[in-house]
């Protein structure tokens, strides 16, 4: 009896902290759906008088132009993952299935990349990004983050894993590298890639620093950026600027709630090897 | 077997895209900056000369650099323990598998995919003195982002909001891995909740524990985001970071050595970190 007391109250204390930690978003979607005087009564209130008021997304899609902002963070953000797990293959490859000299040397080389954090190179970065002509465009919004040090050593533990003998009898029917990294290795590692994938994806749907640098045009900002843009466009208020940060959360909130298991699966074990 | 020059070239080859992405965005840039910090340097980000530690003790003597060191301490040494018992906690409480799991996993993890721009502006909302919800809930009269005194533990609250889906996972995972056979068999020998915390859970994620100690460490110690949103690293310089004050004096003045100076303040300061993080990874590897 008293251990199932203290089971309900437990219950209750965590539905309670979660309540707490996801308020912040309930609290953005209430207050979008709020009139400016609704929004500026005291005492303020959490709940809006009905959900019927849209206006504040409708200024918002009619001021800013959010779905080229979601094209433009998808393109950046697929860009960057396919890129990084190209490199991260064959580098990964190479490592595992090549002698040659200096191999140790480069591997730790790739490797110590990790050791510096891509924010502190965004200054520097920016000038070559600048010179090479890349200013404002998807190339450059992508191009440093291609480096994948950490991908390359997830994918090189798991090649190690496979049999040898695969490839040795691959090789002998005449198979090229090429070929049997990519038609038999590649698909061999769909797991760890998928896992990979989705890592790199959000982190790169996430980012805010550099693509505020390299971009200047409006039509190229990302969506993280350009909701950011909203406080600063005539005629906006808090309603409306949270009216365009919900509008800009449902592709995550979507991915999130539908593929929640797979992809804490993928974040956590990504972050198990450095 | 002799090989063919193909065969001999073939392992650079493959190593080629990684090797010139790691050579163009990051090590060309380490070097540059490394450069920079010695050095005169123009508008345009030309070397006019070498200058020993002048930009040195130019940035030690200017008060926005000590404002920002002392923020970005501040940040961190808040935010990481705070972060590491509040998403320890969620994860114990969430450790044993039951009817209300999945919901309280959801919600716990939700902050990992709201992105930075959208809770800070959030924040904004949220923590506005007049019309934000938090003074009115609590009966405050705090300013929160516009008084000197609170802004940075807004910014604080924010850092911490934002970690804890991540770091409620990775702690979630190690508690869960813990064999259910130890804390059977300490509780039969007659084990307290408390006593098969302290003895058998803690101890055996240790290494989870350093892990995420550490990556809170660097990316407190990154913290520019929020402050470029809510701030601009004010009033008075009271939420100024480092990479703030990087991305004002290079990007925003063209200062590229006093820029270059700051970074290497702020790697010196993550290597430390990023060193044991190598370190506890290892070990989690092992442990698997």
């Amino acid at each position: 009896m008293k251990r199932r007391m203290v089971r309900l109250l437990t219950d209750a204390l965590t539905l309670a902290l979660g309540f707490v930690v996801v308020f912040p978003i309930l609290y953005g979607l209430m207050g979008a759906f709020k009139s400016p005087a609704e929004f500026a009564a005291q005492p303020p209130t959490v709940l809006p008088r009905s959900f019927s008021y849209t206006d504040n997304f409708a200024f918002v899609l009619r001021t800013v132009p959010l779905l080229r902002y979601f094209f433009n963070s998808l393109t950046v953000a697929v860009l960057i993952s396919t890129v990084r797990l190209l490199a991260a293959l064959l580098a990964a490859y190479a490592f595992v299935y090549f002698e040659f000299p200096g191999r140790g040397l480069l591997f730790m080389l790739v490797l110590a990349t990790m050791m510096l954090p891509g924010d502190t190179m965004t200054v520097t970065n920016y000038q070559t990004v600048s010179r090479l002509g890349l200013l404002n465009t998807y190339l450059g919004m992508s191009i440093t983050s291609f480096v994948g040090a950490s991908q390359m050593f997830m994918l090189r533990q798991n090649f190690k894993t496979m049999p040898t003998a695969i490839r040795e009898a691959a090789i002998l029917d005449g198979c090229g590298d090429l070929r049997y990294l990519f038609f038999i290795l590649t698909p061999l590692s769909r797991p760890v890639l998928v896992t990979l994938f989705v890592q790199s994806f959000i982190g790169a749907w996430n980012t805010y620093l550099w693509p505020l640098m390299v971009t200047s045009h409006d039509e190229m900002r990302t969506v993280q950026v350009g909701i950011t843009m909203l406080t600063s466009v005539e005629g906006t208020n808090y309603e409306t600027v949270l009216a365009g940060v919900m509008l800009s959360l449902i592709p995550a909130l979507f991915v999130f709630l539908f593929l929640r298991r797979g992809i804490s699966k993928a974040m956590t074990a990504g972050s198990l090897v450095g | 077997m002799k090989k063919t020059m193909a065969q001999r070239l073939k392992p650079y080859l493959f190593l080629m895209p990684m090797l010139v992405f790691a050579a163009g965005f990051v090590y060309y840039p380490f070097f540059k900056t490394f450069l920079y910090s010695f050095s005169r340097v123009n508008a345009r980000g030309d070397i006019l000369g070498f200058v020993g530690l002048q930009n040195f003790t130019y940035l030690f003597s200017r008060r926005e650099f000590s404002a920002a060191l002392g923020n970005t301490l501040r940040l961190a040494v808040i935010n990481v323990p705070v972060t590491v018992a509040l998403t320890m906690f969620l994860a114990l409480l969430c450790t044993r598998k039951r009817g209300i799991s999945a919901a309280a996993e959801t919600m716990f993890a939700l902050p990992m995919a709201i992105a930075m721009s959208a809770v800070a502006l959030i924040f904004k909302v949220l923590l506005n003195p007049t019309v934000g919800y938090v003074n009115h809930l609590f009966g405050l009269t705090v300013g929160w982002y516009r008084d000197k005194n609170t802004a940075l533990s807004g910014i604080i609250l924010l850092t911490v909001w934002m970690g804890i889906g991540f770091n409620f996972l990775l702690f979630l995972s190690a508690f869960r891995g813990v064999p259910d056979q130890l804390i059977e068999s300490a509780r039969l020998d007659g084990a307290g909740g408390a006593a098969v915390f302290f003895f058998i859970r803690f101890p055996l994620i240790t290494p989870t524990l350093l892990y995420v100690v550490c990556t809170n460490m660097v990316q407190a110690l990154m913290t520019s985001g929020p402050v470029m949103i809510l701030t601009q690293g004010g009033p008075s310089r009271s939420t100024t970071t480092l990479i703030y004050m990087m991305y004002t004096s290079g990007y925003g003045s063209s200062n590229y050595s006093l820029a270059a100076c700051v970074v290497l303040v702020t790697f010196a300061l993550t290597l430390v970190c990023t060193l044991l993080a190598f370190a506890a990874e290892r070990k989690k590897v092992h442990y698997q």
